[in-house]
């Protein structure tokens, strides 16, 4: 389940860099951020009278998701894009001073933005029992809605022009443009299908813990940037698979290390270092050699 | 002085050179031609380290440097210049003539942080022997030795790189296209620089790739001609001008 | 015709008053009114290209300038001999410039990006609270430098392997384990922290205030300023005199081109690691020293946030030119405290405005020069 969350939020950061060869530091602070949309959606809605759990998530999604797929073509349009010809490292820092900047907005203005807040309860109660396992219902409805837009974002990339356009560019992108598609657009669009990808990892996230909170954004993104890395920057399946491994990493340090979930994160932190260390390039990883 | 036998290097699927077999001797200047992808940078890389090795052997000085990694190779006394121009764009003409000297120049702290006077005087003596070499090719050069690389023209840089390469007295000089980019006028001051790089060291091998046939006429004692990374055919330019293998390979069915 | 020394002179005195003004003024307009002179003499020294000519004096006198900026250094500490709270803020800012310059030789001069300075910080802090009682206060401090290199060294294996973006990733993932096993380690005073001895020098503890008679009474801090400055003096100069190097040179060439680089033999893996570690040593140095000033560690102190603001310090101050650190780092860690509506946006404030220089002025306070070789004119 928790590996969801991360695809979702690895499958960005992954898409960020095929297309831009940029790492957006700030994307872990956009779920923050969706989330947070989501719920002001939630209180305004029912504020206006609306109560019906469907319509309200429906709402809140439409909202997040929009909101954040415009930010992130902001984003690209005003940090990123014009930083095109600076040493990567001035991208990495941008991005990275984005992502502080929309944390601290958060804390600061949203009303008691630095306590966490509860998520309201959308989803069904109870549970399924069948044979000794207890499977609730909202983790399915959940963990359906997060594997059907990884999913989407598949059929999208391998089925549509869009996606045609997107692994064009990342693959070369002057040739792509000699052939007619257009660079800024296509690279706008990457960027506001992954925000609106980390809205919903934003969302998925709080309903699943009922509760959200600004700072986050901070460790999903170290931890969906790791996912993506571990399964091959580039790849979607990759960071698929990356994050995955990374909960999995996670469930395996609470159990194995004594003292167990205080140091869950270091041991999987640990982890990502050693295989990175060991497979450079990630584990599905499309190389790119560099012309000498 | 320079053995290659039987080089192979594959990428993937695609092999890029094919049991290469070439030699090089002290004091000539071959010339490397061939279409488009036949792998003529493919055995510069291959040679200094770049491109991992997949069969054959390289042989310098009765040493073998088969898939030596570049430092090594550099060690040896074999210096190259690149395809695209790769100068340090931000930094002086004498930084980046200093770079070609790294392997002896001293990096110690002591040298480098307190012995300041002697640094000093290295420094001013480096100086004055990269002023040297650079007017050989041009006295107008030799004098913007303090200046930002990026403030000089195209001729200018390709100078720069050359001299970078030849700083450190290398038994081996790899040119790789040296006059792409170039207008006529620049060429002819190219093909005269080349004549006195061959004059000044004499005991030098150089191979150079080029794609401008005028240049190679001009300045190569022997041609080698690649195909399909194998090698087509070897002699004189005239001779390997007339070869119809040749003729084949570059202008299609006669 | 010789270069007059007074600009240089005049640059310096000019800075070292706007610096004691900010530190000694209270009132937020006060605060406000010392900010903007500062600005309207940079843009009049912009107009007027002072700046260049402050330069070139400094350049023709040598031996001044260091001369100049010591006495000013001491001028503003006896200045500030009986503020308590002044002299902490000095401290502060010398020493986190001093930490900064270990990021800029690692960042400006290696490429190496570090995003875990304050990590690295801490394992100097820590070091001074466990050693503080049982060695002398100076080795202490070498050994918080020491031990920082060596946490370092721990990630050679992983940096050298990986580049660029992932090696950042890989920093931010040592920042935050580390932090996380500080919290969670009971041995090291957990998530409360630990206390710190203070520096003795032969029999003399820096600890006790300076007592001359019932009037006269200077801060305990003086000691401990003089000794941050001087240290950071020191280092300066050795930063500045490495980038004017063979050794410089190298670590150019290694960051703008790796691949070329290694085609003259530059072995650029053992460059990087050497660059990370010599940085890390001051992080570390400046680190213990800072502990032993406030006499307290705790983990919340070396967060990744710190560790961003050590960053912004370096961007701000000019990626490649170290004398822009210090007057960064007196804003970055001054105006907050100052300007006490600040400090809960200073985070915000600090991202807003690296943002702005990068995208506007991405050479920051005091862009990069050409090399000067020293024996070249």
């Amino acid at each position: 389940m928790l590996g969801v969350i991360y695809a979702l939020v690895a499958t960005g950061f992954t898409l960020f860099f095929g297309v831009m060869d940029v790492i957006k530091f700030s994307h872990g602070d956009v779920v923050m951020l969706g989330a947070f949309t989501a719920l002001a959606t939630y209180a305004a809605a029912s504020g206006a009278g609306i109560t019906h759990p469907a319509l309200l998530l429906a709402f809140m999604l439409a909202a997040a998701l929009g909101v954040m797929a415009l930010l992130g073509a902001l984003m690209a349009r005003v940090l990123v894009l014009p930083l095109r010809g600076a040493p990567a490292i001035n991208v990495l820092l941008i991005t990275l001073m984005a992502g502080t900047a929309i944390r601290e907005s958060v804390r600061l203005f949203y009303p008691q933005g630095s306590n966490p807040k509860p998520f309201p309860r959308l989803l069904p109660e109870g549970a399924f029992e069948a044979g000794g396992f207890t499977l609730r219902y909202d983790s399915l409805i959940l963990l359906g809605l997060g594997l059907a837009a990884i999913a989407a974002t598949g059929l999208l990339l391998e089925r549509t022009r869009l996606g045609l356009a997107i692994r064009a560019v990342a693959q070369d992108p002057e040739t792509a443009a000699v052939m007619g598609i257009p660079f800024r657009a296509t690279v706008l669009a990457t960027f506001a299908l992954g925000s609106a990808l980390a809205a919903l990892a934003g969302v998925v996230n709080g309903l699943y813990y009922s509760e959200v909170n600004f700072g986050v954004g901070l460790l999903l993104g170290a931890i969906g940037f790791s996912s993506a890395v571990v399964g091959g920057l580039g790849s979607v399946w990759g960071a698929v698979l990356g994050a995955m491994v990374f909960a999995a990493l996670q469930t395996a340090g609470a159990l194995v290390v004594p003292g167990g979930s205080a140091y869950r994160d270091v041991f999987a932190f640990g982890a990502v270092i050693a295989l990175m260390t060991w497979r450079p390039a990630g584990l599905l990883a499309e190389r790119s050699a560099e012309r000498v | 002085m320079l053995e290659v036998s039987g080089l192979t290097v594959r990428f993937g699927g695609l092999t890029a050179l094919d049991g290469l077999q070439l030699r090089a001797a002290a004091g000539e200047l071959l010339g490397l031609i061939g279409p488009n992808g036949s792998g003529k940078t493919t055995f510069f890389n291959a040679l200094t380290g770049f491109v991992p090795v997949s069969g054959g052997q390289v042989r310098f000085d009765g040493k073998d440097i088969t898939g030596a990694a570049p430092r090594r190779v550099a060690a040896c006394g074999i210096a190259r210049t690149f395809q695209r121009l790769r100068l340090l764009s931000e930094l002086s003409v004498f930084d980046n003539l200093m770079l070609g000297l790294h392997l002896d120049l001293p990096h110690g702290p002591w040298v480098n942080l307190f012995a300041r006077r002697r640094l000093a005087a290295a420094v001013r003596e480096r100086a004055a022997e990269a002023r040297e070499l650079l007017a050989v090719f041009s006295p107008a050069l030799a004098g913007r030795l303090a200046e930002p690389l990026r403030a000089l023209p195209m001729i200018d840089r390709r100078r720069v790189e050359i001299c970078r390469a030849l700083v450190r007295a290398p038994r081996l000089l790899l040119l790789d296209e040296p006059s792409a980019g170039m207008t006529p006028d620049e060429t002819a001051a190219l093909m005269d620089d080349l004549h006195a790089v061959k004059a000044r060291r004499p005991g030098t091998a150089v191979i150079l790739i080029e794609h401008d046939m005028a240049v190679i006429e001009r300045v190569s004692d022997r041609c080698l001609v690649l195909d399909y990374g194998r090698r087509l055919c070897e002699g004189s330019f005239a001779a390997v001008s007339r070869d119809p293998e040749v003729r084949r390979a570059y202008l299609g069915e006669a | 015709m010789p270069v007059a020394a007074w600009p240089a002179l005049a640059a310096v005195a000019i800075g070292a008053g706007l610096a004691a003004a900010l530190l000694l003024v209270h009132h937020k307009a006060a605060v406000l009114a010392v900010l903007a002179v500062g600005a309207a003499l940079l843009v009049v020294a912009q107009r007027t290209r002072a700046g260049e000519r402050a330069a070139a004096s400094a350049a023709a006198h040598p031996r001044l300038v260091p001369v100049a900026v010591a006495a000013c250094g001491l001028g503003l500490v006896m200045l500030l001999r009986e503020d308590n709270f002044a002299l902490l803020m000095l401290c502060t800012v010398a020493l986190q410039t001093l930490a900064a310059l270990g990021l800029h030789l690692q960042f400006g001069y290696a490429g190496v990006a570090n995003f875990a300075g304050a990590a690295f910080l801490g394992v100097g802090a820590y070091t001074a609270a466990v050693l503080g009682g049982h060695l002398p206060s100076v080795l202490v401090l070498v050994t918080g430098a020491g031990l920082a290199a060596l946490a370092g060294l721990l990630l050679a294996l992983p940096l050298l392997r990986t580049r660029g973006h992932y090696a950042a990733l890989i920093t931010i993932a040592f920042g935050l384990l580390l932090r996380t096993f500080l919290e969670v380690n009971d041995t090291l005073g957990g998530p409360q922290g630990l206390k710190v001895p203070g520096f003795t020098l032969g029999g003399l503890a820096f600890n006790d205030a300076i007592v001359f008679d019932e009037d006269t009474e200077w801060s305990f801090y003086v000691p401990y300023a003089v000794l941050a400055l001087a240290l950071l003096g020191a280092t300066h100069v050795l930063v500045r005199r490495l980038e004017r190097s063979w050794i410089g040179l190298a670590l150019d060439a290694v960051r703008v081109d790796e691949t070329a680089a290694a085609a003259f033999g530059v072995n650029g893996g053992a460059w990087k690691i050497a660059a990370f570690c010599v940085g890390n040593a001051l992080c570390g140095l400046a680190g213990a020293l800072l502990a032993m000033v406030t006499g307290f560690v705790a983990p919340p102190s070396f967060a990744f946030g710190d560790s961003l603001v050590l960053v912004s310090i370096v961007i701000l101050g000019g990626i490649g030119n170290p004398l822009g650190l210090l007057p960064a780092a007196f804003l970055v860690v001054v105006l907050p405290e100052k300007l006490q509506g600040l400090q809960e946006y200073r985070f915000l404030l600090f991202a807003v405005l690296v943002i702005l220089v990068l995208r506007l002025r991405p050479g920051g306070l005091l862009p990069r020069r050409l090399r000067r070789w020293p024996g070249l004119p």
